[in-house]
């Protein structure tokens, strides 16, 4: 009861940020920007250019989904990182933790408040990359609890990277610090080209495993348009790669639960 | 004997800078204890630590040393917490709400029923005279009100502990009044009130107690009885007083005050008893013997004045 109030409360408030408002409208403006070539080549597209055509509207559905995609990253880190800062900014905490919550229980709260308001963002992808399949003239092939649940397992991790490094910082460098671990997660995935300085090597093994490997959760392995490009994956590499990521989010959640605890709450 | 409802033993809070920055003493060895349905003031000038002691009280902040107790508990104890009502000094809220929502949003964290809490809600808010503005965002409210909001907030669940960190702080005379007769109908129904504040003169008013801290350490602690007794001058009132016995007294340092209803005379406590004795073998009549006490402000600027000067 006390989770689902707190959780309800943060989603009410993102709902009413002016930055988040900001964010949207430019993003909307963005997508139909984006959008518009893709009416003009469906329009242009005859038989003679159809495979030219449809190579250049999966090229230019995979940019907008990829863009999509990496800002529900910075979406998901910020609001986390904005979430229980604000509260101390505004000193609204002291009235909450007045009550019989736990602090667990509040950053379990705001966690969750940040999760509804991914959810929301992830359908609103889900419905994007059929619209804009449909606008290409394209089916989307893959599954549709694939392309909800991989999105939204990779945004908790963000999520729950940037409250853990909130508990500590001010919500802007957790913000930093969580893209940049999320860069660096990307950098160090092992390549067909072995490196060649040993220390490098094992320093970029050691961050392999030790950060979120969020290429694993990344729906453009499976939101594919082109049946040639679709990628057959079983049922036992979803369950490992998603229980991979639910873990990963779940133990980092545990540490910023851990750091909250020892924390001072007063009004920034 | 029941436990005390607040307790602090040798409470010691120092603030640290990261990376071995400077070092504040905010809490020097603060000892004191609340008993149940007394009601406490809690005095001092700002920066004394008074803020810092609710805030450990309420487990917002961990001490660095020293006892703490709250209705029996740890603080911040989630059953302590269950007890308690609390105002912060410079109350926040979610400012896109309306009172009754926040109202609302606070009763669900405080566990009370669901077929409780609109009648509750409507009480509370009659209560501190915000009824008609029930439906107005918070975030247009003014200070006041918002202060008021406070309080009704910290009644929700009917708590047995109240902290209230100035409660009446951006409230004008008739609603400084109206929370001071509200903490007074608290007090006679047995609530225990630990009341932060700077008005001395209410506080004299409503509170049993007081603790008096300055720079971190409690400077004076006690029941209002106790603390403004001075000790040292005695008030007698006699119906008459000859004048070559008004000269004498006077040379012994007494003040005279001659009125209506007789004479007031303000004497040294060592010297009562001759006094007393020389009226009598006068023909006076003694009326009245009672130790002269000072008002709260008198011994808080004895106490504190100096430092809040500096």
């Amino acid at each position: 009861m006390k989770l689902r109030t707190i959780a309800a409360n943060t989603f009410g408030i993102f709902l009413r940020d002016k930055l988040l408002i900001i964010f949207g409208a430019l993003f909307v403006c963005v997508i139909l920007m984006m959008m518009s070539p893709l009416l003009a080549v469906r329009a242009r597209t005859t038989a003679s250019n159809l495979e030219g055509m449809q190579s250049y509207v999966l090229g230019l559905v995979s940019a907008i989904m990829y863009m999509v995609s990496g800002a529900g990253s910075l979406l998901a880190a910020w609001a986390a990182a904005d979430a229980v800062a604000t509260e101390m900014k505004s000193g609204t905490i002291l009235a909450v933790m007045a009550r019989p919550v736990q602090r667990w229980e509040f950053l379990l709260g705001k966690y969750l408040g940040v999760l509804m308001l991914m959810a929301c963002y992830v359908v609103m992808m889900f419905g994007l990359s059929y619209l804009l399949a449909w606008m290409g003239g394209q089916r989307v092939l893959a599954a549709s609890w694939m392309l909800l649940a991989y999105p939204m397992v990779r945004y908790a991790i963000y999520a729950a990277i940037a409250m853990a490094v909130a508990t500590l910082l001010h919500p802007v460098l957790s913000w930093v610090f969580t893209l940049l671990l999320g860069v660096l997660a990307t950098l160090v995935v092992p390549s067909e080209e072995p490196i060649a300085n040993t220390a490098l090597r094992w320093l970029s093994a050691g961050l392999y495993y030790l950060l979120p490997s969020t290429q694993f959760l990344s729906e453009d392995r499976f939101l594919n348009i082109k049946q040639a490009t679709l990628r057959q994956t079983g049922w036992t590499e979803h369950f490992l790669t998603l229980t991979y990521g639910v873990d990963y989010a779940l133990v980092v959640l545990l540490l910023a639960m851990w750091s909250f605890h020892y924390r001072s709450l007063k009004r920034d | 004997m029941t436990a005390p409802a607040l307790e602090f033993h040798n409470v010691t809070k120092t603030y640290r800078r990261w990376l071995g920055g400077q070092q504040v003493a905010a809490l020097s060895q603060v000892s004191f204890s609340v008993a149940e349905g007394e009601v406490c003031a809690f005095l001092g000038p700002n920066g004394a630590g008074k803020t810092t002691s609710i805030s450990i009280l309420m487990g917002f902040l961990y001490a660095d040393w020293g006892r703490i107790r709250v209705l029996g508990f740890e603080p911040g104890s989630v059953h302590a917490k269950k007890r308690i009502g609390f105002v912060p000094e410079n109350f926040a809220f979610y400012k896109h709400l309306n009172a009754e929502k926040l109202l609302r949003f606070h009763a669900k964290l405080a566990g009370v029923a669901v077929e409780r809490r609109s009648a509750l809600i409507r009480d509370l808010i009659a209560k501190v005279g915000l009824s008609g503005y029930d439906k107005l965002k918070i975030g247009r409210y003014s200070r006041g009100m918002v202060q008021r909001l406070g309080i009704a907030q910290s009644l929700l669940g009917d708590p047995e502990l109240l902290i209230l960190d100035e409660p009446t702080s951006g409230l004008d005379p008739s609603g400084r009044k109206e929370v001071r007769d509200l903490i007074l109908s608290l007090k006679a129904a047995g609530k225990t009130i630990f009341l932060s504040s700077h008005l001395l003169s209410e506080v004299e008013q409503i509170c049993d107690q007081a603790v008096i801290i300055d720079r971190g350490r409690v400077v004076r602690a006690g029941t209002m009885n106790t603390l403004l007794v001075t000790g040292d001058q005695v008030e007698i009132i006699a119906n008459t007083l000859p004048e070559d016995l008004e000269a004498v007294l006077r040379e012994w340092g007494a003040t005279i005050e001659r009125n209506a209803r007789g004479v007031r005379i303000v004497t040294p406590g060592g010297r009562t008893r001759e006094v007393v004795e020389r009226l009598w073998l006068a023909g006076s009549d003694v009326l009245r013997l009672n130790p002269v006490k000072s008002s709260l402000e008198d011994l808080y600027m004895k106490l504190v004045g100096k430092s809040e000067a500096a």
